[in-house]
């Protein structure tokens, strides 16, 4: 029994110590550093400054903060329910009666397609050869078909970028969620399809009373799995504004890059760096994702269900 | 029998593993048995594909040949330097020099630096018999000893680039143009003349759509700081009517139909591409690395021209300009900073720095030197030079209000609100 136990800490205790180094550590220390003013992240202890609250003040205080908030709330609401709507719907499709195998196949590697395609190539594909409104893709489009207003459209102007950043993004994330959603329903037993159908239920009437209710766990790892990633949401926003971080495309991830890194093509003012402030915003998005989490367990419940 | 064969794999894979480790360490021992006098770590800017890092290589080789004796270890981390950097000399890691943008590496890692003016005073090889400094642009070394907090110089130049407004000079000679515009008058006149010969006159991408109105607000107000305060004290300061007036010349720009149309929606490279394809005459204004960017679109032979942001009307209009260059940094824990300062003469001055500026279409460092035909008008530019512009003007001194002024003047150049909706989108947002 003994031995047993040795056995076990010795195996456990080469995953334990890394965890508690690689995760815990800078977890308790980024806490820490958020009370502070601290310059450069690797600044020695004794050139840190407690300042209280005073970074999280100075957070809400600044506009292009709270500006990032709302830029990653439309992005979670509006992107959101596009990403699963369109998902769902596709993925009701694929694994519905009328589809072979071979289609099916296809459709699912097509569209999860733009996940395996790097993030840097998507967005440079998306603004140089689908927005561009000289010779983008919308472009040529609407003009083919004789909408010439639809055509001139400024896609990424100062304006539009923030609605096609959300388009763009969103697109690459259907497929990710539709491979989930196919799982969630492809275990569902075909037996109560077949009843209901016996029964005299139509699609829709399946999707309400058996497929959607089965998929209730499913849908909620999805909902936190979205706001992980958009919480997260960096590179899009990099593509899209690469220098300075602009009113449309900003998040709080760019921001916090900004206060720890400074601006990309030049060097910002020294004393606007502020790695403690940068903490901060860590710890803030962690909260905001742990609320959301539980918001989520609270809404929707889980519940023990056997098939 | 199973779990047998699984350890039994397991463990050759861990012995390949430890293998193929030690030969990579053996490598470098076998290197260090010469154990050369002399040893330097480089940790460079540049990606080793990049124009510059191939030249730089065969610079090192070549100083690496002359002095047989040194060898120079070269780390290419790219502009991930600018994060990585820092940690590892806090670390206490090895790096006797390093390069990255001027004004950052003095800036940021002045504490962590050799002061270098003995060196400056002295003659290198690559220099022909003049002293270090003489081979040095002065406007360049003013600017390094405005950077350091003592007045000294903490950093070597290379690559220098002024900020410039770039032109197509066979759009200029088909419309008649004879002479490049000095005044804001002036400039409206060749915009003229380009529209009425047929050409779309101005253009330019979002990256750099801050640094007309920065310039523009310089040439009025005079000061970098007073444009600096319009954004850190922000609200009556909008009502300066020399204010309202830089707004409405670019406002009038806009309204006479001289910007591209697609001005408000080109992301970065796309108005550079027009400009490169002849489908726009002007480029507002950009670094002069552009030619370089756009060469394969542009080509060799494009006839590239450049002139200075022109005076504008009733405003101070100093000779300021946004300038700077790359550079290099010897660590003040370099136990062999002649050697190192050798290196970067050898990199900054004579053969390899023509080499450089030939490879990458940009400017030397070495007063001495040629400038590419690409870039020859911005030499004169880079000379009669007076004070600095820092990028945007000053604008982007609060990171806050920068992006609001960004987007508001991006509508403003491309028509879409007028000069006095300007100032209250930004007062408003402010």
């Amino acid at each position: 029994m003994k031995n047993k136990k040795i056995t076990l800490i010795i195996f456990i205790a080469p995953a334990v110590s890394t965890f508690l180094l690689v995760f815990i550590y800078p977890i308790i220390r980024t806490i820490f550093m958020s009370f502070f003013y601290v310059k450069t992240v690797t600044d020695n202890f004794n050139k840190w400054e407690f300042v209280g609250l005073g970074n999280y003040f100075k957070l809400l205080n600044s506009s292009m903060f709270i500006q990032s908030l709302k830029n990653i709330f439309n992005i979670w609401i509006w992107g959101g329910i596009g990403v699963f709507l369109i998902a769902g719907l596709f993925a009701v499709i694929l694994t519905g009666k009328g589809i072979g195998h071979k289609e099916k196949s296809f459709f699912r590697a097509a569209i999860y397609l733009p996940n395996v395609v790097s993030a840097v190539a998507m967005a440079t594909m998306w603004i140089q050869y689908a927005f561009n409104s000289k010779f983008g893709l919308f472009h040529s489009f609407f003009s083919f078909i004789g909408l010439e207003k639809a055509a001139s459209f400024q896609w990424t102007s100062p304006d539009h970028q923030f609605f096609s950043m959300t388009i763009a993004y969103s697109f690459g994330m259907v497929g990710y969620y539709l491979l989930i959603f196919m799982a969630g329903i492809e275990k569902i037993p075909s037996d109560y399809y077949e009843a209901a159908t016996l029964e005299g239920a139509g699609m829709y009437k399946k999707f309400k009373y058996i497929t959607m209710p089965l998929l209730r766990d499913v849908l909620r790892t999805s909902i936190v799995m979205w706001s992980i990633s958009t919480v997260a949401f960096f590179i899009w926003s990099q593509m899209f504004s690469p220098l300075d971080p602009d009113v449309g495309t900003i998040t709080p991830m760019v921001y916090m890059y900004n206060l720890v890194f400074g601006r990309n093509l030049t060097l910002s003012d020294p004393a606007l760096l502020n790695s403690g402030a940068g903490a901060a915003v860590g710890v803030l998005m962690t909260i905001l994702i742990l609320t959301v989490f539980g918001l989520v367990n609270l809404f929707i419940r889980q519940k023990e269900l056997e098939y | 029998m199973n779990v047998k064969k699984t350890g039994v794999l397991l463990i050759v894979v861990l012995l390949v593993i430890t293998i193929f480790s030690s030969c990579g360490g053996g490598k470098k021992e076998a290197a260090s048995d010469n154990t050369p006098a002399v040893e330097l770590v480089y940790w460079s800017m540049w990606n080793e594909t990049e124009p510059q890092a191939m030249v730089l290589k065969e610079a090192i080789k070549d100083f690496e040949k002359q002095n047989e004796d040194v060898t120079v270890h070269i780390q290419w981390n790219g502009r991930e330097i600018r994060k990585t950097l820092q940690p590892a000399l806090d670390a206490g890691t090895k790096i006797d020099m390093w390069d990255e943008d001027l004004e950052r590496i003095v800036k940021t890692w002045q504490s962590y630096s050799l002061k270098l003016d003995d060196y400056y005073s002295k003659e290198y090889p690559s220099t022909a018999g003049k002293k270090f400094s003489d081979t040095v642009m002065p406007s360049l070394q003013e600017h390094l000893r405005k950077l350091s907090t003592d007045g000294g110089l903490y950093a070597v130049p290379y690559q220098p680039y002024v900020v410039a407004v770039f032109y197509n000079k066979d759009h200029f000679d088909k419309a008649g143009i004879t002479s490049v515009p000095e005044t804001w008058d002036e400039f409206l006149a060749a915009c003229e003349k380009l529209k009425n010969a047929g050409f779309t006159p101005i253009t330019i991408d979002d990256a750099y759509m801050d640094l007309p109105i920065g310039l523009h607000l310089n040439r009025m107000l005079g000061e970098p700081s007073e444009v600096e305060a319009l954004v850190k004290e922000g609200g009556s300061k909008w009502d300066d009517p020399r204010v309202l007036q830089v707004a409405k010349d670019f406002e009038e720009l806009a309204s006479k139909g001289y910007m591209s149309p697609q001005v408000a929606d080109n992301k970065w490279p796309a108005g550079q591409q027009e400009v490169a394809t002849g489908q726009v005459s002007i480029y507002f204004l950009n670094g002069t690395w552009l030619p370089n960017e756009v060469m394969a679109t542009a080509g060799e032979d494009f006839r590239w021209g450049q002139f200075a942001y022109p005076k504008v009307n009733g405003g101070v209009n100093k000779n300021y300009e946004t300038f700077g260059a790359q550079g290099f940094q010897i660590s003040n824990k370099c136990t062999n900073p002649d050697t190192a300062f050798a290196l970067a003469a050898h990199l900054t001055t004579g053969k390899w720095d023509k080499e450089l500026s030939v490879k990458t279409y940009g400017a030397p460092m070495d007063t001495s030197m040629p400038w590419p035909k690409q870039i020859a008008e911005s030499k004169p530019i880079f000379e009669n030079i007076d004070g600095f512009i820092p990028w945007s003007g000053g604008l982007a001194a609060d990171p806050d209000v920068f992006p609001i002024v960004k987007a508001a003047f991006t509508k403003l150049l491309s028509g879409k609100i007028t000069a006095e909706e300007f100032i209250s989108e930004v007062k408003e947002n402010q």
